[in-house]
């Protein structure tokens, strides 16, 4: 291999793993409470810096300003009670004001393996049953990838942590056909309904910046893949 | 496009050049374990299980309840099968331990006013066991055993092991003792007046035989009873066996063969299928109607003298009072019509077919769930003594024949034992104080709102005095109050009251919702355990076999306490040291010894890979033979011995509610004319529903969709009334009183007359705003935006002596709902409904 070559392999190599880092953290903000360990992590010098790595990206800036407003004002228990409470009553839970995590409460796994066919997000009246086809579907998908969900992460295989923190480990062992392919079927079709939703719902703002992140983040990554 | 390429090139290097890595955080994914992989195929096979909904073959997919069938030996599956699957993934399942913000905030001193209407933040489960944990020592220090009831108990999830009742109340009392209850929402006033009468409860007994009911009977009353609706669901793993007699039964009134009447303000299910004659009652007037027939009965000297005689007593103390001696009124048939609206030739006619041959009474639960519940049981009985069938095949009275196959011949094996509901031998708890206060430490089941809200307050019950404790906290594992109280408002005073709450279930029910301290059980699909095949008919034993792992972060109810019992520090006393499977070992081993000889039952390992042991068929047996046989050697358990015309153990208790013998008494409301019917002319039936068991399997949201009406809980409403208010089929109708008001979608249906409307309880509450807006469903007067009737429900006891509830002494009135629709809120976790 040439050395230009080499650079080139290196150089998407590191793309693939930057894009990893990326997804992995969209996930573990959907996962999880924020801890006072994520805080200090994101208010750190190294987790600004990574912050303000992303805020580059024009498209992103918005949401990333909006996260490091708040990161910078949890500074109390009772502050992170308050976000946990947040994330509690929107994702948790059923209901009026919360917005399902769940891939298969928006679409049917058939809807979603036929992106021609039309991908309209089911109002919240016909939700599906929980632990449904995309459930199955994503079950699967992790089986053959010799992956499973983490005991500690109680949660259907739809969960939007557990697609995005698949949608990391493609980045690094898929090619980008194929990963383009699974976020557009996956993800593509419902993420900007569950987006309108979180901030239809979401009084705190948080978690609507992280999801207009989660949103921007996928469009602006989503240019580069094929089968866009 | 080159420089697009590098720009991002550069921005993904940017990022990279941070190093930043979530050091906590780590992924949802992991590696594939080997044991998942092999477990997976192995557990697709069809496995056993029960349910009160009956017995299930179950198939799973990667982990997924895919397919449910009914069990091989039952005929009769309910339509409710195909609710099964929805009581295990459905959006109202607990995920998470959760605590009320404002309660890990501030503990006890918490707002209590926003209970049902604010945030919670999910806790790890030692996080949630350690604060319910401090909670019983708050209260235990500051107030005693009398601060807390831990004694309300609900129809649970079926399973010996499991029940939800028994480790909640034997772990709680490994901390401290609490106030009881006594009785039951069901037949609080029923099996509290017959053991007066009949020596029993009566509710709870095994009844004649269904084939000797249909061999030898010539008349069945059913009297309020629905009995092809309520034998759908079970006590324990219901078998259905009842309705292969039902379909017999239809087939003997087809031919001809038996006559059955249904007495009921509504035509019944049971009479749709059976196709039988049908008497129409006025609502809360059976007493009325059966003196009427007594009357008749004892001036055209129809009654069997005999039989009063030999069997029963205190017959010269009744009389005066039915032909009117002692108070005036003679209770003849022209008297009954006004009240009843049963035309004085029906009256006489019923008398005289009721000795014409041998007649069967069924009676049903509903007509005591009422003010003077207790009079129509009693009555009933009275008029059961003056037929003279009592003890002979398929005459006499039942109460029972509606209820988890009372009536189908019992195998007579022995049924397997239970994890312990009391503490050992020799236990202690920590707190040991046996110190109420003065108050009592049981009371009567429906008085505990009345407790908190009057403490010190001093009551009548069953003879004795009642000293409401002050209940400062609350625990409810596997039972929703907040479906089978009455009144709804006045429960949210009450509960503002409560300095703590605790809820152990599988789903937001409206009672996690009002709670502080929120715990998830598991499903009976996601644990291990046995149960009997049929409360009395003992069929067989059912393996439960777990179908899939619990879903989220719920428990077994055996792992929750196990793991409290932990934090008290008294795990081996909790457990006796061993697993769930050495408990199931050990249920199924004593019930193997205890049938030993009579019935064959193979090792454990063999019956857990068969899923079930058959006890065969039992033999036709008649109730109360022997006592009809020889009173003397065969006494009931009345104070005599005898049926009990006249009591005068009640007479010495000198209640105005409830006297010496039965007796018509007025409602403080009744329609048709009653009391309050100027005001709210329609009468609300509560009675059980068609399609769940109580609340249980109202979250099954595909099948509640199958019989919802624009989402709502359908109200059965008569014809000519629904007109008159310019309603129809399918619209929303606003139903309320002073005591409250709901959204329902109506069902116009002939079967129901005129002032007579029905909303199957267990409808789960959802309120909202009373103009129906989404702020406002904690307040007072909110409206309930599914359907559940006990909004509307009055809370008051049946009488001085049972004290139970009385549903159904409800008026109401309705209207077409013109506002603007509020989304359901039923089914939901909580939130904050103000935000």
């Amino acid at each position: 291999m040439s050395q230009v070559n080499q650079e080139t392999a290196q150089g998407i190599s590191e793309e693939r793993e930057a894009r990893a880092v990326v997804y992995n953290f969209l996930s573990s903000l959907f996962a999880k409470e924020v801890t006072s360990d994520l805080v200090a992590q994101l208010t750190s010098a190294q987790g600004q810096s990574f912050l303000n790595s992303l805020a580059l990206e024009p498209s992103l800036t918005g949401s990333i300003e909006g996260i490091k407003a708040k990161f910078a004002k949890l500074n109390s228990e009772e502050s992170l009670l308050e976000l946990a409470a947040d994330f509690c009553g929107l994702f948790l839970v059923d209901g009026r004001a919360s917005v399902s995590p769940y891939a298969g409460q928006y679409v049917s796994a058939k809807k979603s393996a036929e992106p021609s066919v039309e991908t309209g997000s089911r109002s919240k009246k016909d939700k599906i049953q929980i632990f449904g086809e995309l459930h199955q579907k994503m079950t699967e998908f992790l089986t053959d990838n010799k992956l499973q969900i983490h005991s500690d992460f109680p949660e259907p295989g739809d969960h939007i942590a557990v697609i995005l923190a698949y949608i990391a480990h493609l980045c690094v062992t898929a090619e980008p056909k194929e990963q383009g392919h699974f976020i557009k079927c996956y993800l593509m079709t419902w993420l900007s309904d569950f987006t309108q939703q979180v901030n239809e719902h979401d009084h705190g703002l948080f978690y609507s910046y992280v999801a207009d992140l989660t949103l921007a983040w996928l469009n602006v990554d989503t240019e580069f893949l094929p089968n866009n | 496009m080159k420089e697009i390429v590098m720009k991002r090139r550069n921005f993904l290097k940017g990022i990279l050049a941070t190093s930043f890595t979530l050091a906590s955080a780590a992924s949802v994914l992991t590696p594939l374990t080997a044991l998942a992989k092999v477990g997976a195929k192995k557990r697709d096979d069809w496995l056993t299980t029960g349910s009160h909904f009956g017995a299930f073959k179950v198939k799973r997919k990667n982990g997924v309840i895919d397919q449910v069938k009914p069990f091989d030996l039952d005929k009769y599956p309910t339509d409710m099968i195909n609710g099964v699957k929805g009581l295990v993934y459905n959006p109202s399942r607990i995920r998470y331990p959760m605590v009320r913000l404002d309660f890990l905030l501030k503990g006890h001193k918490s707002d209590t006013t926003q209970r049902g209407d604010f945030r919670f933040v999910r806790v790890t489960w030692d996080q949630a066991l350690t604060l319910f944990k401090q909670s019983l020592d708050e209260v235990q220090t500051n107030y005693g055993p009398s601060g807390l009831h831990a004694g309300q108990t609900g129809w649970r999830a079926t399973g010996q092991l499991h029940s939800s009742t028994s480790h909640m109340q034997r772990a709680v009392a490994m901390h401290g003792n609490f106030v009881k209850k006594i009785g039951d929402y069901s037949t609080g006033a029923g099996q509290t007046i017959l053991p007066y009468v009949l020596g029993s409860t009566e509710v709870y007994a095994q009844g004649t035989s269904w084939p000797l009911i249909l061999d030898n009977a010539k008349t069945i009353i059913l009297w309020a009873n629905d009995p092809y609706k309520n034998l759908q669901v079970g006590w324990n793993a219901e078998t259905h066996e009842s309705y292969e007699y039902l379909a017999q039964l239809k087939e003997k009134v087809k031919q001809g063969k038996i006559r059955v009447i249904s007495i009921d303000p509504v035509a019944s299910k049971t009479q749709d299928y059976l196709g039988c004659e049908k008497i129409y009652v006025n609502p809360q007037t059976d007493v009325a109607l059966m003196l009427a027939i007594a009357y008749e009965l004892y001036s055209n000297n129809l009654h069997d003298q005999k039989f009063i005689d030999g069997y029963s007593l205190g017959f010269d103390r009744f009389v005066p009072y039915l032909t009117g001696e002692s108070d005036g009124i003679a209770k003849t048939p022209e008297w009954a019509e006004k009240i009843t609206s049963v035309p004085v030739d029906v009256i006489k006619d019923l008398a005289k077919t009721m000795v014409a041959g041998r007649t069967q009474f069924l009676m049903g639960w509903c007509i005591q769930r009422q003010q003077h519940g207790e009079q129509p049981y009693w009555m009933a009985a009275v008029l059961a003594t003056m037929v003279g069938q009592i003890g002979l095949p398929g005459g006499g009275i039942s109460y029972g024949h509606h209820y988890s196959s009372i009536g189908v011949p019992s195998s007579g094996a022995a049924a397997p034992g239970a994890f312990p509901r009391n503490l050992d031998e020799g236990q202690k708890p920590i707190f040991d104080s046996k110190d109420f206060k003065g108050a009592s430490s049981t009371i009567p089941v429906a008085r505990w709102i009345d407790a908190i809200l009057e403490p010190g307050k001093v009551i009548d019950a069953n003879g004795a005095k009642v000293t409401y404790p002050d209940i400062k906290m609350m625990i409810f594992s596997g039972n929703n109050p907040w479906n089978h109280h009455q009144d709804r408002n006045r429960m949210k005073e009450a509960f503002h009251k409560l300095e703590c709450v605790v809820s152990i279930d599988i789903n937001w029910t409206a009672t996690c919702r009002f709670s502080d301290i929120v715990l998830p059980a598991c499903t009976t699909m996601e644990r291990n355990d046995i149960d009997i095949y049929g409360s009395y008919a003992n069929r067989g034993l059912l393996a439960m076999q777990k179908m899939v792992e619990p879903l989220f972060d719920s428990l077994s109810d055996y792992e929750i306490f196990t793991r409290f019992a932990r934090i008290l520090g008294k795990e081996k006393e909790y457990t006796r040291g061993m697993t769930e499977l050495d408990w199931l070992k050990k249920l199924y081993s004593e019930c193997k010894t205890a049938n030993d000889g009579k019935f064959v039952m193979p090792e454990f390992e063999q019956f857990w890979q068969d899923g079930y042991v058959h006890f065969g068929e039992g033999k036709p047996w008649t109730r109360h033979a022997d006592f009809r046989d020889d009173p003397e050697i065969n006494p009931l358990g009345t104070p005599s011995g005898l049926i009990e015309i006249f009591s005068r153990k009640i007479e010495r208790y000198q209640y105005d509610d409830c006297k010496g013998h039965p007796t018509w008494m007025e409602k403080s409301e009744r329609s048709h004319g009653g009391p309050g019917s100027d005001k709210h002319p329609i009468w609300m039936q509560s009675c059980h529903p068609d399609k769940r068991l109580h609340s249980q399997m109202c979250e099954s949201k595909e099948y509640r969709q199958t019989y919802a009406v624009q989402d709502r809980e359908p109200v059965y409403l008569n014809p000519e009334d629904a007109k008159k208010r310019g309603i129809k089929n399918g619209d929303v109708v606003r139903v309320f009183n002073d005591r409250g008001q709901l959204l329902a979608g109506a069902v116009v249906s002939k079967n129901f007359p005129k002032g007579v409307i029905r909303i199957h309880e267990g409808a789960w509450y959802g309120p909202v705003g009373d103009d129906g807006s989404i702020t406002g469903g904690a307040k007072v007067g909110a409206l309930c935006s599914y359907g559940d009737p006990n909004t509307l429900t009055q809370d008051i006891g049946s009488s001085k002596l049972a004290q139970a509830c009385s549903a159904y002494t409800c008026l109401v009135d309705y209207e077409k709902f013109r506002g603007k629709l509020p989304q359901v809120t039923s089914f939901q976790g909580p939130l904050e409904i103000g935000a």
